[in-house]
């Protein structure tokens, strides 16, 4: 018995620049128990058809044709009351962000309570409470956290909450939009077994949205693949994956990076390396720096040194709150360090004068994970490339610098006719990131700090963007200190690994020992928790969420580290 | 396709969109500053077509009502003087001709003072942080609870007779609170922003970052907070005048209004006395809340709504 179905749907959002056809001609039925995964890029109508059964489309977006049937009720012909009884009884939908979407100013409980009252009309404190207690018991959690605020909980248990909040009622449909898409992996492993867990119990129909092909392989039943609002493939999960009839399909499992997968960069290195170290003195150099912002320990003290005359690519992996990022802005001098001293070139950069600091700038670019925030949205995005190459003197007549920018747009991919000219909002988050990643073409700094810069981008965009990257250090010479929480592009790009966990370093040397064959159990933890997008290989140890929390509890008190062995050029140390 | 001419209907919801894409093409807007320069061109124009030398004491019959209308004598207006004249003889076209401008000048004034203070300051107390910050943000903090007519008021009965520029000044004096604050919580959320830091790496001044990479983004709110301070620094202005306070010498709007409540013209009907000075300052303040809201959609997208 099908749970939902929905006939040839069709979605318009009627704009300025004419109609917007978000989704086209959809068809498909949700049995109940099967779990739907629904993927797609941004923009590909996975959201809009979600949300269209609901009827809590964003204006000015309305329903143009078809059917959505839930059960035996035809959801379009229900008006406000009639679908605000529907909604969490019925169908219910777990948002993307559960620290936004619970109310911070109420316990835990009472916001359960008055999904129960608002429906049934249920007031007795006592069968509240028992309904409450055991709908949080049944997502893994003890009953006190109703007790709570939301405040007081970590991603993971609001994502619990927002778990519990979806089935109280015992709905026919659960839609769970990108439910784990703000938690590390480890946490999104337990989440995302909790989610499935309840929803057998219940029997309900699932739809998971997401983008992730690891994830889905692992989660779901069937796949529904959506390119630009249309369904172009839709199927039983292993048959999709295993044999990709779409292209589009075919693309995107192909673009998933895979631990010791074949490598989605080019086999043939095109020119040797060019070599722009000085020699004798390290390009970078911690001399046992340390962070700590308040009690709170960002990094722990480390020492290295990075030559420059080889250009490397060094990556520094870690969930958020490891301290990577802390150490990209101590590279970038934006923070200064707590203890210990930053060299550029043997010059402390703390200590530089106006001179020294411009050419630091000169040499050391970075790439950041927002390619949106990155342009100021007053200019036209020519002023993010011309203005640092006038700053630096590279500038001799406006033609050159046209010309510059022109060459540097093509290194990268895009036509220069279609992206120079045009104000940020008028291009793809992609396309702004390879403009950056051609800012610092067009820069040749000696070194770049890359911080997550495919974390916003479509998965398809991933690969294309690394290789752009990648090819910065074979064809132009440049290193860079590649930040990231992504193991499995580490592994291919990178000459050098660093896994830090909470602002210390657990396992470090070269990636195919650190990531191909991790000793630490950190590590081990990371890879195990990666969903693969392989049906056959099970999804980590089976261990409960309260045994991982101690593992790594446990490892942050240890402070061990394993050292993998270690690269020409690139010396660590911890003090 | 393109060489058919469009009709009519077509023709209008192309101008509904271009509006919609250029918010500054904003009918609020466009009313808003139409009955500004309207009140500005009654000050040129008057000066050119009528004679200003009427706003002297004695310069026609007291108390006349505009043409087509008695005063409590009996006598009706004549074309003399087409607005009627106060109490004293003056002409009140005269007086509004003179007097309208200056109310208006008294409230760019003040703002555009308050305003350069305010941006200074804000920029400062943003960006150097630290002591210097906790100075300026306290300082302001304690301005805004002061409330400034009781000040002004102590003040202007201490200087007794000012011009016009020191009543802007001593107005300003408490209008650059509310863009300091406005501008300090931009400066701070903006100073983490991605492209201050692609800024800061390309080598940027500070000086760069304020003016170049910041301000251009802080326009429709430097706007807003503009248009809102010459509300509030007219309304004080002729809150002063009212009270009997301000220039002595110069006609204004508030002055006016002042001698015409002194003089008892409510009750002896001589409403063109003080009715048109009110009218005036009510076309003066609509003027300037529709420009306010008319800013507020630039500035604030979501409130702009496509009728298609």
């Amino acid at each position: 018995m099908s749970a939902l179905s929905i006939t040839d749907l069709s979605i318009d959002f009627p704009t300025t620049k004419g109609v917007v056809h978000a989704v086209t001609g959809l068809s498909l039925a949700v049995a109940r128990g099967r779990r739907v995964g629904f993927i797609g890029e941004s923009g590909s109508g996975k959201t809009t058809t979600a949300l269209a059964v609901m009827q809590m489309l964003a204006e000015p977006g309305k329903v143009a044709g078809g059917s959505i049937t839930l059960g035996e009720t035809d959801m379009l012909s229900l008006n406000e009351e009639e679908m605000r009884k529907a909604r969490l009884s019925r169908v219910s939908y777990i948002p993307q962000g559960a620290m936004n979407s619970l109310n911070p100013i109420m316990r835990i409980e009472d916001q359960l309570w008055d999904g129960i009252t608002a429906h049934e009309g249920t007031t007795d404190r006592e069968q509240l409470k028992a309904r409450s207690d055991e709908v949080l018991e049944s997502v893994g959690m003890p009953a006190r956290v109703g007790q709570l605020y939301p405040h007081e909980l970590s991603g993971g248990m609001k994502q619990r909450v927002c778990i519990a909040l979806g089935v109280i009622l015992t709905p026919d449909l659960i839609i769970a939009d990108e439910p784990t898409s703000a938690l590390d992996v480890v946490t999104q492993r337990h989440v995302m077994q909790t989610l499935k867990d309840v929803q057998d119990k219940i029997g309900a129909g699932l739809i998971l949205i997401g983008h992730d092909m690891g994830l889905m392989a692992q989660s779901v039943d069937e796949l529904a693949v959506l390119k630009d609002g249309v369904l172009v493939e839709h199927g039983d999960s292993r048959q999709i994956i295993e044999n990709p009839q779409h292209p589009y399909t075919q693309e995107l499992i192909s673009s998933v990076p895979l631990v010791g997968g074949d490598s989605f960069l080019d086999a043939e290195v095109g020119a040797p390396p060019i070599n722009r170290g000085e020699p004798g003195v390290p390009l970078l150099e911690f001399k046992s720096v340390s962070k700590t912002y308040g009690n709170v320990t960002a990094l722990q003290p480390m020492s290295f040194a990075l030559d420059g005359e080889v250009p490397k690519i060094i990556s520094i992996v870690g969930q958020s709150g490891s301290g990577k990022s802390t150490m990209g802005s101590l590279m970038l001098g934006f923070n200064p360090p707590s203890t210990g001293q930053v060299l550029f070139e043997g010059q402390d950069i703390a200590k530089m004068n106006a001179a020294q600091s411009l050419e630091f700038r000169k040499q050391v670019q970075a790439v950041f994970q927002d390619p949106y925030a990155c342009f100021n949205p007053f200019y036209r995005v020519n002023h993010a490339l011309k203005f640092p190459f006038k700053q630096f003197g590279y500038a001799t007549s406006e033609a050159q610098v046209q010309e510059k920018m022109e060459e540097a747009c093509r290194a990268v991919g895009l036509d220069p006719s279609l992206v120079l000219g045009r104000y940020p909002h008028q291009l793809s988050g992609g396309q702004r990131q390879r403009l950056i990643v051609a800012r610092a073409l067009m820069l040749s700094p000696k070194l770049l700090i890359a911080d997550e810069p495919v974390s916003m981008v479509d998965a398809s965009l991933r690969a294309t963007i690394l290789k752009n990257i990648y090819d910065l250090k074979d064809r132009y010479g440049i290193s860079i200190l590649y930040i990231t929480h992504d193991l499995a592009t580490a592994y291919h790009v990178s000459d050098y690994v660093i896994v830090l966990y909470q602002g210390h370093v657990a396992e470090a040397g070269p990636p195919q020992e650190v990531i191909g064959n991790p000793k630490h159990e950190y590590t081990r933890l990371l890879i195990d928790s990666i969903p693969w997008p392989d049906l056959d290989r099970s999804w980590g140890t089976p261990s409960t969420a309260a045994e991982d929390a101690e593992r790594l509890d446990r490892l942050a008190r240890d402070n061990k580290t394993e050292f993998r062995g270690s690269v020409s050029g690139f010396d660590l140390e911890l003090s | 396709m393109s060489d058919m001419p469009l009709t009519r209907a077509e023709r209008k919801r192309q101008r509904r969109i271009r509006r919609f894409d250029n918010p500054w093409l904003n009918p609020k807007l466009f009313w808003g500053a139409g009955l500004l320069l309207a009140i500005i061109a009654v000050g040129i124009l008057g000066r050119l077509f009528w004679d200003p030398e009427l706003v002297f004491v004695g310069s026609g019959i007291p108390k006349m009502p505009p043409p087509g209308f008695e005063n409590l004598r009996g006598q009706s207006g004549t074309f003399a003087n087409p607005l009627g004249t106060e109490g004293s003889g003056r002409d009140m076209l005269a007086l509004i001709i003179i007097g309208a401008p200056n109310s208006l000048y008294v409230g760019l004034m003040a703002s555009l003072i308050g305003m350069s203070v305010g941006i200074f300051l804000g920029f400062t107390s943003g960006f150097v942080g630290g002591r210097t910050d906790d100075v300026i943000r306290v300082l302001s903090d304690v301005m805004i609870t002061i409330p400034p007519l009781l000040i002004l008021v102590v003040f202007q009965s201490a200087f007794g007779d000012v011009t016009l520029t020191m009543m802007a000044l001593l107005i300003a004096g408490f209008v650059w609170q509310s863009p300091t604050r406005l501008i300090r919580a931009q400066v701070l959320s903006m100073k983490q922003s991605g492209y201050v830091q692609m800024a800061r790496l390309s080598g940027a001044s500070t000086w760069h970052i304020m003016f170049k990479e910041m301000l251009p983004n802080l326009v429709p709110y430097l706007f807003g907070s503009f248009i809102a301070n010459v509300t509030t620094s007219i309304v004080t202005a002729v809150g002063l005048e009212v009270l009997g306070l301000g220039p002595q010498r110069i006609p204004t709007l508030g002055r006016t209004i002042y001698e015409a409540i002194n003089a008892g013209a409510l009750i002896q009907n001589l409403w063109w006395w003080w009715g048109i000075p009110t009218l005036l300052l009510a076309v003066m303040f609509i003027g300037l809340l529709l420009i306010n809201l008319g800013l507020d959609e630039v500035s604030n997208p979501r409130l702009r709504k496509l009728k298609l």
